[in-house]
């Protein structure tokens, strides 16, 4: 393997990258605003507002909860009105007058649990679950004070970290993995693609240059651009700069502050070593595209299901039997959990988890780079 | 039937073809083609678009593997990593970075015949009359100007053989005038070189040329022996002629 060559590779990628202005936007910019973004909506979303509307079926011990129910409504913020009948309650939910329905039964104060009815739109299951949580809340503040029983106070602990309310805590570094993979992916499979079908790689593959230095300057060359990524992703994660006012302009902050527990240059390996797959991943798919936007096409096929499996969103213990094994072939699963080890717990290269984690990325991108460089055949440049 | 031709020291032919043949599934791109070709001469590839030519081409560079036969470039089996160091490739599209800079893509293929970059790519730029475009982004030049740098990269590191695939699709005639006389001079200094051409007008600047169809070679010779022997003042009307008995010997 030549270095030269190899080193020529390198600074011919990022000369291109370089001057590419979309690409860099991508690389830096959409990270940023998209991370940014997701912040900003899980820690400023709106709580859903409650409009309850109370169907007493039980005459008067129905009368007593329907007064301690609105109490324990409006203490929420909730507005509550009556209807004399479920019929007229729903058409109210039908037209948006109302979003939830809370039906007292006629046998309401005898012996036996009764059975309290929600009814909601069912046009939004996520958005109702928290109108069926405020009815439920409400209706447990009034069985307590009917009753004269304090129901108990729940205390959050966790074995790593500390418990935090801040939404994204837990996103964060799934995020930062998941962007450094996806844009290292897209870019290096697209700029493959060019140099399959411009006719580039036709003619270098006609100089005495290998398949190793071919992958070896390209994942040097994607490589320095995912490690100012990343470096950029973090400090945005991570940090927080206060900008003081100035003029009419209030005070404000930049970064979005999460707190990070380990050592985050140990977080910082971790995607590095996942981007560095990415680029392979890249190479490797390239080989079966014609176009530029085949390359994206295979984002449904190679990205969205990593997506769902690796714990970005669903945490894998809670996919379907069937659906777990596949997350353990799947190297962001193990960038996601890798991060999470080192942003949550805290862990460093004593951790076993890490350790793990830290192994597959290098195995598969190894695996990666030597499937890659097999696609790069004088036979079918 | 393709005569052999041996250096004129009687030495190994610098270019060597043994029964050498391509399928793509049932089509016969190159079919059982034998000649030798020596040091010191252009060799005009011709024959319509689709004949095969560019097949041939790249099974003599090494770029794919042969279904059968086999090829050797100054003595060496192809694919041979070591002797590509000593060949040089113009492909039939410009095969550069329009990214980079003329002179970044000189650097770029310099570095990759592993040859010392500043003299060569001096040289090269300034036989291809871009010197004063060095720093031009590849991206904003016409299309001529690519096609002279993509020859520029082909001969940076002064390659003893030579294969140029359509070298001249696209070039204005001063050009094209400019680049024969360019092939010329490499070939009087002992180089060899395959050009690839469906123009017959270029024919009569080779010192031999091989009629390609159907992935066969259907005649070789000078322009004046092809166009004797098949009784023509026409290159084109050989070319047929020659088509003629081909498919008349089938």
């Amino acid at each position: 393997m030549s270095r030269r060559r190899t080193i020529a590779l390198f600074r011919r990628v990022a000369q291109e990258i370089r001057r590419d202005r979309p690409s860099i936007a991508l690389l830096f910019i959409a990270p940023i605003v998209i991370t940014g973004l997701v912040t900003f909506i899980l820690r400023e979303g709106q709580t859903p507002q409650v409009d309850a509307v109370i169907v007493n079926m039980a005459a008067t011990p129905g009368s007593v909860y329907t007064s301690a129910l609105t109490t324990a409504l409006e203490a929420e913020g909730a507005t509550v009105t009556t209807a004399p009948d479920v019929v007229t309650a729903e058409s109210m939910v039908a037209d948006h007058t109302a979003t939830v329905v809370i039906v007292l039964p006629a046998g309401l104060g005898q012996r036996g649990a009764p059975t309290i009815t929600v009814i909601t739109n069912g046009m939004d299951p996520s958005g109702e679950g928290s109108q069926v949580a405020a009815a439920s809340k409400a209706l447990v503040s009034v069985a307590s004070s009917i009753t004269g029983i304090t129901p108990p106070t729940i205390v959050h602990e966790t074995v790593y970290g500390t418990p935090s309310s801040d939404p994204i805590t837990n996103f964060a570094p799934a995020l930062v993995a998941f962007f450094a993979y996806f844009f290292v992916y897209i870019l290096t499979g697209v700029s493959f693609l060019r140099e399959r079908t411009g006719g580039t790689l036709e003619r270098l593959m006609a100089t005495p240059v290998t398949r190793g230095e071919i992958v070896g300057g390209y994942t040097l060359g994607f490589g320095v651009f995912a490690m100012i990524q990343v470096a950029l992703i973090m400090t945005w994660v991570l940090g927080t700069i206060r900008v003081p006012s100035i003029g009419p302009i209030p005070e404000f902050s930049v970064g979005l502050g999460i707190s990070v527990a380990g050592n985050p240059l140990l977080a910082y390996v971790v995607v590095i070593l996942a981007a560095m797959g990415a680029v392979s991943l890249g190479i490797f798919l390239s080989t079966f595209a014609r176009t530029e936007l085949q390359v994206i096409q295979f984002i449904p096929i190679v990205i969205v299901p990593q997506f769902l499996l690796s714990g970005v969103l669903f945490p894998v213990a809670t996919l379907p039997e069937l659906l777990q094994p596949l997350s353990f072939v799947m190297p962001l699963s193990y960038a996601v959990d890798g991060l999470r080890q080192v942003f949550i717990r805290g862990a460093d290269l004593s951790v076993t988890a890490l350790q793990v984690d830290l192994l597959v990325l290098t195995g598969f991108a190894i695996l990666f780079a030597v499937v890659a460089s097999r696609t790069i055949r004088r036979d079918v440049a | 039937m393709p005569t052999d031709a041996m250096s004129p020291g009687g030495g190994a032919p610098a270019i060597r073809a043994v029964g050498l043949a391509k399928r793509f599934g049932l089509i016969r791109a190159v079919d059982d083609v034998t000649f030798d070709l020596v040091s010191g001469r252009i060799y005009g590839l011709l024959g319509p678009n689709g004949s095969g030519k560019t097949t041939l081409i790249r099974l003599l560079a090494g770029l794919t593997h042969a279904t059968a036969g086999h090829a050797e470039v100054l003595g060496a089996t192809m694919p041979s990593r070591t002797t590509l160091e000593r060949i040089g490739y113009m492909t039939q599209s410009d095969g550069v970075y329009p990214a980079l800079s003329v002179e970044e893509n000189a650097r770029f293929f310099a570095s990759m015949y592993g040859v010392s970059a500043d003299g060569a790519v001096e040289e090269s730029l300034a036989l291809v009359e871009l010197a004063d475009r060095r720093r031009s982004l590849t991206g904003t030049l016409s299309g001529g100007q690519r096609r002279r740098l993509s020859l520029a990269c082909a001969v940076i590191h002064r390659p003893p053989v030579l294969f140029l695939d359509e070298p001249t699709v696209g070039v204005d005639p001063l050009l094209r005038v400019q680049f024969w006389s360019y092939f010329r001079s490499l070939a009087d200094g002992g180089a060899t070189i395959v050009v690839s051409s469906h123009v017959m007008d270029e024919a009569d600047r080779c010192d031999e040329l091989l009629f390609v169809r159907a992935g066969k070679i259907i005649a070789r010779g000078s322009s004046r022996e092809l166009r004797d022997r098949a009784g023509t003042t026409d290159l084109e009307q050989a070319f047929l002629r020659f088509a003629g008995d081909a498919e008349a010997a089938r």
